[in-house]
């Protein structure tokens, strides 16, 4: 084979410019793992969903964005404020945005939006709102049936992420699916359940809120975002580079992304809580002493060691620490005190029986255990189970699907313990999980206290002020620890790991790893 | 032998029927209202009522079938309850995933399980015999799982050869492959090296040493043709298998799959998937028989006879 050197050049300097293009165009790409806890996520439709992704952010645009010192940023509003009694609410929105597919979002996308969540799972986020009025055409105005002064907190969270009316309607059921059309910095290009999610920048973009620092469209041009299961091999991916970011990480993992080189490691404060429900309803757990006793079983510190590595926080009421009604009266808070929990249960009356399980009246005390599927799940359900045995409490697990053990509980009968995990950074969470309007699922203690509902009116429905709001539930969420209606576990920190061939910003705005942060991620 | 391949297609339709009322019958068998096991739990009556219309729900059982059948051959398996996509897309998205995965495993397991067993028959008892087995004993009996993870570290991270997992290019098919494929070489190649050790016994293999024909040539050329027949009654069982049993191999890979997509429907209770998945599966398994069926008649014409 023979070639003159021209030849040989020729080919060289076409092959350069052509690696600097393709280079080019691969430079403004990156693969992020989305959090397991979201894999499967069955759509982005954000009004009718039970289940959101992360990269649902990325996709729409919220009123409003909330930091993590509490305060809220406007994102699709500029301004708001409300009367002092809390019955009414102005919103003053951001001029010039349009949707993905070309269609101005302005007051009338409003009053579109708020009825639509009439008769879905997310009603509550609305229900306050009595009526919505389009002052003018960036100016509304809501009407309300009680003062909610959560209104904000719910507008910051992704469920009221807003589509576009036109494209909302007229998908219709398959809306969120196939389709799914927003006013974020991405647009998403192709979903497949499971698998991964597809977006590209929306060049048009210029209204981030002032969390970013880029105020324009997206660093990165094509975002992929994947969905694997196992941690194992999202480990091994972001190890040899084939992803450059997972949005969350096992802490068994962190030693070694700590040691490995091209590999940085941050952590956010915690969203939420691991903790044990315990079913009011059913024997032997309709006896208080029965439930204290469960609750003071648990060993947080023995868990939060040995499965957790010691990252994160033992939790010892409902709430995350940063949330100011987490303070409530020490002497309410649940820890481990195995002697008060065996003194409780003599006093009920079951007495220890030689295999180590107790019994009354010829009953041995087995007891259902609940647990749905996951590696952090199971390693905690056993350990539950071994502290529930030392105190002669016997638990048979089963592991049902993240997906259907909703359905499961709101069977209502059939369980009677459960390890479950709740993400939500608001004190209404003790409403969501502990109402006696929502027995079964979501209040799989089936609890259903008069006195507790009246707390719960008061906190949800009177409360005309955010410090008044706190005061009250406080009250309400020291009732609820009285009762001995569930038993706190852990409370977990975000850790997210990435290569160093992307720039993430010192530090991370808001309360998690969402729109207001990746418009800043570069590739570099 | 067209009469054959005829009348053994014809034998499918019992043994489809068959099938298709058992898995017809999930729904009906399963604890609950069959209407209720069709839909999502916050369901208004509408969609209550329209699902009722849709498949008869409030006809007699065999109407039902009858209903049922007629949509699912025409293609229309329902609604995902949890997905809420229509069961065809779904399982048209996975079905391709499965048949490249479980059809090169099955090539892969054979050829390989056939090669090793042929040449631990020639080499009956000698060294080369005794490794080759053990060999194979261990690549079958560790779990597939943790092979998989095994191969993703050596493979794709020490070695950097090929993807750690997903299913975006043809070379993230290797390990997956070669996963799968390393279990079912053990049961291919110890059929074929016993049933080459048991031909060898017959007359007409003394015969042909009489004659004079190199030893290689009546294993490979004779021997091996005889003792291919087991291999491939236990091959074309082994398909339907392959396609929907990889599911721990699509779970460490991240990669879908028919069998990931019935299991995540068991978990969640979501019947139509399951129907659907189960109706794909039973069809590649009675064709796999077929398929194995045929072949055993091409090369044997005594089981062409037979069944004339």
């Amino acid at each position: 084979m023979r070639y003159t050197i021209t030849s040989l050049l020729l080919a060289g300097s076409i092959l350069v410019p052509a690696s600097f293009v393709a280079f080019a165009a691969s430079a403004q790409e990156a693969t992020f793992v989305m959090p397991t806890v979201d894999v499967g996520a069955p759509s982005y439709d954000p009004i009718r969903g039970s289940k959101l992704n992360a990269a649902t952010t990325l996709i729409y645009d919220r009123m409003v964005i909330q930091d993590a010192d509490q305060s809220f940023h406007g994102q699709l509003a500029t301004e708001w404020s409300s009367t002092e009694d809390g019955m009414s609410w102005t919103f003053k929105l951001r001029p010039g945005v349009t949707f993905h597919d070309g269609e101005p979002f302005n007051a009338a996308t409003i009053a579109w939006w708020v009825p639509k969540f009439a008769g879905t799972e997310n009603e509550f986020m609305t229900s306050a709102i009595a009526s919505v009025e389009a002052v003018d055409d960036l100016t509304v105005k809501f009407t309300m049936k009680n003062p909610d002064p959560n209104l904000l907190s719910n507008m910051a969270s992704s469920f009221m992420g807003i589509p576009s009316p036109k494209a909302y309607d007229a998908a219709g059921d398959s809306y969120g699916i196939t389709t799914a059309v927003g006013s974020g910095p991405f647009k998403l290009e192709s979903f497949t359940v499971g698998q991964e999610t597809v977006l590209v920048a929306n060049e048009a973009y210029a209204w981030a809120s002032d969390l970013s620092v880029n105020q324009g469209p997206p660093l990165i041009k094509k975002l992929t975002i994947r969905e694997i299961a196992e941690d194992s091999t999202a480990f091994l991916e972001l190890s040899t580079g084939g992803v450059d970011m997972l949005m969350s990480v096992p802490t068994d993992f962190l030693p070694r992304l700590e040691a490995a080189e091209n590999v940085t490691v941050g952590q956010l404060p915690g969203t939420g809580i691991f903790y044990m429900p315990i079913n009011t309803s059913v024997t032997p757990f309709d006896d208080i002493k029965v439930r204290e006793a469960a609750a003071l079983a648990i060993n947080q510190k023995e868990i939060l060691e040995n499965i957790f590595g010691g990252i994160g926080a033992e939790a010892h009421n409902f709430l995350i620490g940063s949330l100011l009604e987490s303070k409530v009266d020490p002497a309410l808070n649940i820890s481990y005190n195995p002697d008060r929990a065996n003194m409780l249960l003599d006093e009920a009356g079951w007495v220890m029986g030689s295999d180590g399980v107790r019994a009354k009246d010829g009953v041995a005390l087995q007891v259902a255990l609940w647990t749905q599927n996951g590696t952090e799940f199971k390693r905690v359900t056993e350990v539950i189970q071994a502290e529930l045995k030392a105190v002669g409490i016997g638990a048979d697990i089963t592991i049902f699907d993240s997906a259907t053990i909703n359905d499961q509980y709101r069977k209502g009968t059939e369980h009677q313990l459960a390890v479950r995990n709740y993400s939500w950074a608001n004190s209404d969470i003790i409403d969501w999980f502990f109402s006696g309007q929502r027995l079964g699922y979501p209040n799989v203690s089936m609890w259903n206290d008069p006195k507790a509902e009246a707390l719960n009116a008061v906190a949800m429905k009177e409360s005309r002020t955010w410090e008044e709001r706190v005061a009250n539930f406080t009250a309400y969420h020291e009732y609820v620890l009285s009762q001995f209606v569930f038993a706190p576990i852990y409370e977990p920190v975000q850790v997210y790991a990435y290569d160093n061939k992307i720039t993430v910003p010192e530090t991370i705005r808001g309360t998690r790893l969402q729109s207001q942060t990746i418009v800043d991620i570069a590739v570099n | 032998m067209t009469s054959f391949f005829i009348k053994r297609l014809l034998l499918l339709i019992p043994v489809f029927l068959a099938v298709s009322m058992v898995i017809f019958a999930i729904v009906h068998l399963v604890p609950g209202d069959p209407i209720d096991n069709l839909l999502s739990v916050n369901s208004s009556p509408e969609q209550k009522a329209e699902l009722v219309a849709r498949y008869g729900l409030d006809k007699p059982l065999w109407q039902q079938y009858a209903i049922w059948l007629g949509k699912a051959v025409q293609g229309d398996l329902g609604d995902a309850i949890i997905l809420k996509r229509p069961v065809a897309d779904l399982i048209a998205m996975n079905l391709p995933h499965s048949l490249a995965l479980g059809g090169f495993a099955l090539i892969f397991s054979t050829v390989v399980g056939i090669a090793a067993g042929a040449f631990s028959a020639i080499n009956k008892n000698g060294w080369i015999d005794r490794i080759t087995m053990t060999m194979i004993l261990l690549g079958s009996t560790v779990p597939s799982f943790w092979l998989g993870l095994l191969m993703i570290m050596l493979f794709a991270v020490q070695l950097g050869w090929f993807p750690v997992s997903g299913a975006r290019s043809w070379d993230a098919l290797v390990l997956p492959v070669l996963t799968i494929g390393l279990g079912g070489v053990a049961l291919v190649a110890r059929v074929t090296r016993v049933a080459m050790i048991e031909t060898e016994r017959r007359d007409f293999v003394m015969m042909l040493h009489a004659k004079g024909v190199p030893p290689r040539q009546i294993a490979l050329r004779h021997v091996l043709r005889h003792a291919l027949q087991p291999v491939i009654t236990i091959l074309s069982l082994r398909i339907g298998w392959i396609l929907g049993g990889a599911v721990t191999v699509e779970f460490v890979f991240a990669r879908p799959g028919l069998g990931s997509l019935l299991i995540t429907a068991l978990n969640q209770r979501d019947y139509p998937v399951v129907q659907g998945s189960l109706l794909m599966l039973a069809i590649a398994v009675m064709l796999g028989t077929l398929l194995g069926d045929v072949l055993q008649a091409v090369m044997d014409p005594r089981v062409r006879e037979r069944i004339t």
